[in-house]
């Protein structure tokens, strides 16, 4: 009795967790890279360049799982190159590309990556890509904001790279902000394990308080 | 007296260790570590690629430390390890032999998932790694819970219904009649051990699925297969490791043959500590 009891209690808490993937999840990819600005005008932000740099294991990986290998030398092929750009640009409709653009704490849309490039870089994968503002904003005495997380932590994300301010930059200055975990503060560690399973309502936007930041500022 | 003080001394060994494994610098540190030896085996598995020949000790060197360091981030089985050594009267050869087999089993587990559901299914990567990630390490957690609850339920059988002595002690007169406190210790049987073991091992952590599947498609197979199995063993060192201290810091706060309701007890917590451990890995507890 007990045990048909448990085993059912087992089954029906196993496909509730795979249903909402609720796994517990850690870091398992290491992301560094940053953001750049594309200004124009008095102070229109108009496109964001991104860069990743996957860790040396990490870069093993994704190239395996688009089937492909490095060759003697350690780089790819030439046409294993066109192979992964056209793999890396194909985003799935629903991803957001790990790059939260907010300005004045307002959430704006991004279009979909355009001049996707990819290097190795001492064995570490590099790739490089414009993000468009669907609509280019004015951020004149206001305060754009770039978070740079991943919503469900597989990949770690970190700024690495000193923003670019490209275009007519009179009065504008970009600053990072890097997430520094405060090693005994108990409820943030409990937030942090939840990282993972940002679906749960809520902890909808967990992920944006601990991510690596870049704000820009004009004027 | 003094059995209330050494159970008093055990909860607050089992607490320490339940908290102390939590803290977040442990965890900070080690991810670390991991970050800079999954550099070394990937700096390794480019050079095994050009045909260096020093390029396989490199490897697996590399796996090793990894395998140790993986291990002191979440899951591998040690609340479990930890909690049966404090919680049961299991001996210390069966525990540790329990430890070393469940890693291993784990590094041959993740090599069949991977070259197994290539070459007979097939699969993706990151079928594989979904597999792995979001459907093998709830059955973990679950089935290590359940181990929990299991400890939690033959403790308190054994305090409230305590066993009929199984035997005649009428001709002696040295103890008094009562259940054997040893009887109350679990993983006497095969069934317990292999349980134990199934419930690490059926989860294999993602450097050991990232291994093959890298070694898969840069065709270095055997060279992948042998680093699994040595980050096996460094996790093996770890979990071992937990074992052997869980066990001393046992005999250290009272000898086997202390009461049946200090064992029992005992096992009801090492339970419940097992329990909540893999059930705010799930995300239903903090």
């Amino acid at each position: 009795m007990i045990v048909t009891a448990m085993i059912r209690f087992f089954v029906a808490c196993l496909a509730g967790i795979v249903l909402t993937k609720q796994a517990e999840a850690h870091p398992h990819i290491f992301v560094d890279g940053g953001v750049s600005f594309q200004l124009s005008g008095a102070a229109q932000l108009d496109a964001l360049n991104v860069t990743w740099r996957y860790d040396a294991f990490g870069t093993l990986y994704l190239l395996s799982t688009y089937g492909l290998s490095l060759n003697t030398e350690g780089d790819l092929d030439k046409e294993d190159w066109q192979e992964l750009i056209r793999r890396r640009s194909d985003w799935p409709a629903n991803f957001r590309g790990s790059t939260h653009l907010t300005v004045n704490g307002a959430p704006v849309a991004l279009d979909r990556p355009t001049d996707f490039e990819a290097r190795l870089v001492d064995g570490r994968l590099e790739v490089t890509f414009v993000r468009p503002l669907k609509t280019p904003v004015d951020i004149q005495g206001a305060e754009a904001e770039v978070a740079f997380y991943e919503a469900t932590y597989f990949y770690a994300f970190s700024v690495t790279d000193t923003p670019q301010l490209i275009g007519d930059t009179v009065d504008c200055a970009a600053e990072v902000a890097l997430f520094t975990p405060a090693a005994k503060d108990a409820e943030l560690l409990v937030t942090l394990a939840k990282l993972g399973r940002e679906e749960t309502s809520g902890l909808r936007n967990v992920g944006s308080n601990f991510a690596d930041r870049i704000v820009l500022t004009c004027g | 007296m003094r059995i209330t003080r050494a159970f008093l001394l055990l909860v607050a060994v089992a607490l320490a260790i339940y908290l102390s494994m939590d803290i977040n610098a442990i965890a900070l540190w080690a991810a670390e570590q991991q970050r800079s030896f999954q550099n070394q085996m990937a700096g390794a598995v480019r050079l095994l690629k050009a045909g260096d020949p020093g390029a396989y000790s490199a490897l697996l060197g590399a796996t090793l430390a990894y395998g140790f360091v993986h291990a002191l981030g979440p899951g591998h089985g040690k609340y479990l390890i930890g909690g049966v050594g404090l919680g049961t009267s299991v001996p210390a050869v069966r525990l540790l032999g329990i430890a070393m087999i469940s890693s291993l089993a784990q590094a041959l587990w993740a090599i069949l998932l991977v070259f197994g559901g290539f070459a007979l299914l097939q699969a993706t990567a990151s079928q594989v790694t979904f597999l792995a990630e979001s459907v093998l390490a709830p059955v973990s957690y679950l089935a290590i819970a359940s181990v929990g609850l299991i400890l939690i339920w033959r403790g308190l059988h054994a305090i409230v219904q305590p066993k009929a002595p199984a035997h005649s002690h009428s001709e002696c007169s040295c103890h008094a009649h009562g259940p054997d406190p040893s009887e109350v210790a679990a993983v006497q049987s095969v069934r317990d051990v292999v349980v134990l073991v199934a419930s690490i091992a059926v989860r294999p952590c993602t450097g050991a699925v990232f291994m093959p599947v890298i070694a898969w498609q840069m065709d270095i197979k055997l060279a992948g297969a042998v680093a699994v199995i040595v980050m096996g063993l460094g996790t093996a060192a770890l979990t071992s490791l937990v074992a052997v201290s869980s066990i001393a810091a046992r005999s250290a706060v009272g000898p086997i043959r202390a009461g049946l309701f200090y064992l029992s007890s005992a096992q009801v917590i090492a339970g419940a500590v097992i329990l909540l451990s893999s059930l705010s890995l799930l995300g239903f507890a903090t």
